[in-house]
């Protein structure tokens, strides 16, 4: 089932929290609400839950309108940062909880318990308590108890956000190849543009309760359309058109039309610019933060702090003097 | 946010509305329209007529000035001296590795399983005219009035000061101390320049409360306050003596006053308290210091042990023939003569039962629901459950007589019941109630909650299995809170007992009044015996489930 959210608006004392956002989940998609602290994401991912009130707009899951449907009542699936489980039950009560609600049978209840354990790689944990798990093993909990129930949607709330960087690259994989096997909807909302490139088949990116921009990973890093996702995903160097109009004009062939040119700038990714030693350039390389493979220049030149990455491989040294160029089809023009 | 919005099951609505509706009708029924009575009263003219007769009559009221400047005075003595010692016992507590903590804790704990007037009446049996130390010396000793008073209102009040002072000084951040140490400061710059900076707040408001408990007490006034006229007697005369009911709503009005500041002072300080200290503030941890150690392990001894020595000793009178003449063990003194015999303690116990299972009841819903629908109603709500603990016990009885002591109003049909004795003690104690409640709240884990919803649960289920098991062990606090202080209060009470039902706090003052010392000392110990033994169950049961869950 698919879910589709409709000229969505939510008011807090005044402030827009979320101003006409329209979404679709595809049946078995995997799509990452992505934007900084306060940008509305989890308050839209409160509102489809049903634990909050929309000001205006519609939800609709398949072909039902859930306006007027309980939170108890949609049959999702929920996981949150905190892997708020209940203290006082075993994991196989936890995991089976949301079947005891069902009045599903013991036995067929029993075998959906042994089998999710193992999705999640907790075969065997059925009788421990939440307090002697890790955070990981806890938040797979979590996960399972939220898959048990086949949910029609499942919704995650910054699930990794508590974890280590190690369980967290892990449960990441793990996660998205559960998704993937069950072919359940699923809406994860994150600040972590890393997290939501490695895992979301599409990213929404959120700001001040809108919409910037909807797109593949691929899409919303190379092809950015707003200034706002430019920077959000990841470094970018941006150039008003006079800049490129002065030193790149060759560029400008590729610039979109029917925009407002005041606004419009041009977007380069650090490891797209090309760099080159060469004594007579007008380039000066500044300081070198060395990151392992890789190396990030800050170059100057031509009147502004240009931000390259090289493969750390390739020498330079502060105060070299370099050639700076880049491609038409590794740069993107954004608007606002 | 717009509750009603909300997609929700019809009964789980109902179930909310019920949750703040309940507790919100009730607390106004049985807060705010007593208040207004008494307001309304202190304006109605004895000579007929609104106006501020009452207010000016007081003007030419000697009697009435003369007690409120004996209890300003008295007053302001035990407040400096109160918050002194209690900033010593505090501070031995939370900042030093003194000997005897427990010792001394259970000292502090005391006090709160007895009516107050249980100290004034250990200190006569220590050093009044028939008191063992003036036996022991060979003196005449007089403890009766300004002395008697002073000592007995210290003791009743520096459990509370040394309360607040605690939680002031547990708010510190070892780092500010690790910083000004690296910096050079000596331990005593330390103190004079973090320590007491931090403490302020609480040393102020630890002020305020003992104040207001001071000029407001009414068992040790009567028992010990011999010719020395304070306000709480004096209003009490004025009303239950002298039928002079504007003239006791006036002063109860005036009474707010100091309570009102009080209760101001808490508020900032709070709010400062919240900012100053980060999320990540550590607690600091005393090191051992072998001469600061013996000193606090001194003096806090010592002040323990004067508060052991005047319980006690009541304990002791209550089973000796003739104190301090004749020290054969008896039991006579149990075979209370008064009328009604034991019946008080058991209408206590009834009584504390209703408060306590009522009041527990209540602000638990009331918790329930402004938690989960914080809009207009749980604002005003939690506005009004912030004012009953600025309204003095005597001030609270005299404006439930007002409000129910009355034949044409339909409430008037609660005056003289157990129920309205135990609504009384209830609101008495309403906001300490629901600041436990509220804090008890903090536990339950929100987002368990929502993921019990989108499982499937509903409100039932919920209560179950995310709020009980999170919530039980302050349900239980709250609940004996509210049945021991319901136990052992008398200031409130003392207007709406009547013949048929009164109640065991003041059986004691019967009994002291009346002169049988001894048998006032014996019903104390069957009070005090009765509210310790539960206590102590209490702490067993607690401590077990705190244990059983990890």
């Amino acid at each position: 089932m698919s879910l589709k959210i409709e000229a969505l608006h939510k008011h807090f004392a005044g402030v827009a929290a979320l101003d006409n956002i329209e979404l679709q989940v595809g049946a078995s998609e995997f799509v990452c609400l992505l934007g900084p602290s306060g940008c509305g994401k989890t308050t839209l991912l409160r509102i489809i839950a049903g634990l909050l009130a929309a000001d205006s707009g519609r939800i609709v899951l398949g072909e039902q309108d859930l306006a007027t449907r309980p939170a108890r009542e949609r049959g999702f699936g929920i996981v949150f940062q905190s892997y708020s489980l209940f203290p006082h039950m075993t994991v196989a009560q936890n995991v089976g909880y949301g079947l005891t609600i069902r009045r599903t049978p013991a036995a067929e209840a029993q075998q959906r318990i042994t089998q999710l354990l193992q999705t999640v790689k907790l075969a065997g944990f059925e009788q421990r308590y939440p307090a002697q798990l890790s955070g990981g093993q806890q938040q797979r909990v979590a996960i399972a108890r939220a898959l048990a129930v086949n949910p029609a949607l499942l919704l995650l709330d910054e699930p990794l956000s508590a974890l280590d960087a190690r369980v967290r690259a892990d449960l990441r994989l793990e996660l998205r190849e559960v998704q993937r096997q069950l072919g359940i909807p699923t809406l994860m909302v994150t600040h972590d543009q890393e997290e939501a490139m490695s895992m979301a088949d599409r990213i929404v990116c959120m700001n001040q309760g809108r919409i910037e921009q909807v797109g593949s990973p691929q899409d919303l890093y190379l092809r950015p359309r707003t200034r706002f996702v430019a920077n959000f995903m990841g470094h970018s160097n941006l150039m008003s058109r006079e800049q490129v109009q002065a030193h790149w004009p060759q560029l400008l062939a590729h610039a979109p039309t029917g925009f407002d040119t005041a606004s419009l700038a041009l977007c380069v990714r650090p490891e797209r610019l090309r760099l080159k030693a060469d004594s007579g350039a007008a380039g000066r390389v500044g300081q070198i933060i060395f990151l392992g493979s890789i190396q990030r220049i800050a170059v100057h030149w031509m009147g502004q702090q240009l931000l390259a990455e090289t493969s750390s491989a390739t020498p330079f040294a502060p105060g070299d003097a370099v050639q700076v160029d880049v491609a038409p089809q590794d740069c993107a023009w954004v608007a606002a | 946010m717009n509750a009603s919005r909300l997609p929700m099951m019809a009964r789980d609505r109902w179930l909310l509305r019920a949750c703040i509706g309940l507790p919100l009708a009730a607390l106004v029924l049985f807060f705010g329209l007593p208040m207004l009575s008494i307001a309304w009263r202190s304006l109605q003219q004895d000579s007929g007529g609104i106006g501020l007769g009452n207010y000016l009559a007081l003007l030419d009221a000697p009697g009435v000035w003369h007690a409120a400047f004996n209890s300003t005075w008295l007053g302001l003595v035990t407040t400096a001296l109160t918050v002194l010692l209690g900033f010593v016992l505090a501070y031995g507590l939370e900042r030093t590795q003194m000997a005897g903590k427990r010792f001394v804790a259970v000292g502090m704990a005391l006090p709160m399983l007895a009516p107050s007037l249980v100290l004034g009446l250990g200190l006569i049996f220590l050093l009044g005219r028939n008191g063992l130390v003036g036996k022991l010396l060979g003196v005449r000793m007089d403890v009766y009035g300004f002395w008697g008073l002073l000592l007995a209102d210290i003791l009743y009040a520096l459990p509370q000061a040394v309360l607040i002072i605690r939680a002031a000084l547990r708010h510190g951040d070892v780092r500010q101390y690790d910083a000004a140490e690296v910096l050079g400061a000596t331990p005593w710059r330390q103190f004079i320049d973090i320590t007491l900076p931090n403490a302020r707040y609480g040393l102020l408001s630890a002020a305020f409360v003992v104040f207001t408990i001071t000029i407001t007490d009414f068992g040790n006034a009567v028992v010990i306050g011999g010719n020395f006229p304070v306000l709480a007697t004096e209003i009490y005369n004025q009303v239950s003596g002298q039928m002079r009911f504007g003239m006791g709503a006036v002063v109860g009005i005036l009474l707010l006053a100091p309570a009102a500041v009080s209760i101001w002072i808490e508020h900032v300080a709070t709010r400062r308290q919240a900012r100053m200290s980060g999320e990540s503030a550590q607690p600091p941890h005393p090191q051992h210091h072998l001469a600061r150690d013996l000193g606090f392990a001194f003096a806090c001894g010592a002040i323990a042990l004067g508060i052991y020595a005047v319980v006690l000793t009541v304990v002791a009178g209550s089973f000796v023939r003739l104190w301090p003449y004749k020290f054969e063990f008896t039991l006579k003194h149990f075979n209370i003569t008064l009328s009604d015999g034991y019946a008080p303690l058991w209408n206590s116990v009834y009584v504390s039962l209703m408060a306590a299972l009522f009041g527990t009841l209540m602000l638990f819903m009331l918790a329930f629901a402004v938690r989960k629908f914080p809009g207009r109603l749980a604002q005003l709500a939690s506005l009004l459950s912030a004012l009953p603990v600025g309204v003095p016990g005597l001030v609270l009885g005299l404006a439930y007589v007002f409000t129910f002591n009355s034949a044409s109003m339909p409430w008037g049909a609660l005056y003289g019941t157990a129920a309205l004795l135990a609504l009384c003690n209830y609101y008495h104690y309403h906001t300490q109630g629901y600041v436990a409640m509220m804090t008890g709240m903090r536990n339950v884990p929100t987002n368990l909650e929502d993921a019990t919803s989108v499982l499937g649960g509903g409100t039932a289920r919920i209560l179950r299995d995310v709020y009980w098991p999170a919530i039980q062990t302050t349900l239980l606090s709250v609940g004996v809170f509210l049945f021991m202080r319901s136990m052992v209060t008398l200031s409130a009470i003392i207007f709406l007992i009547t013949p048929a039902v009164s109640l065991s706090a003041v059986s004691v003052m019967r009994l002291d009044e009346a002169g049988f010392t001894s048998q006032a000392a014996a019903f104390s110990t069957c009070i005090m015996a009765l509210v310790g033994t539960l206590t102590l169950v209490l702490h067993v049961l607690t401590a077990g489930t705190r244990t059983a869950r990890h």
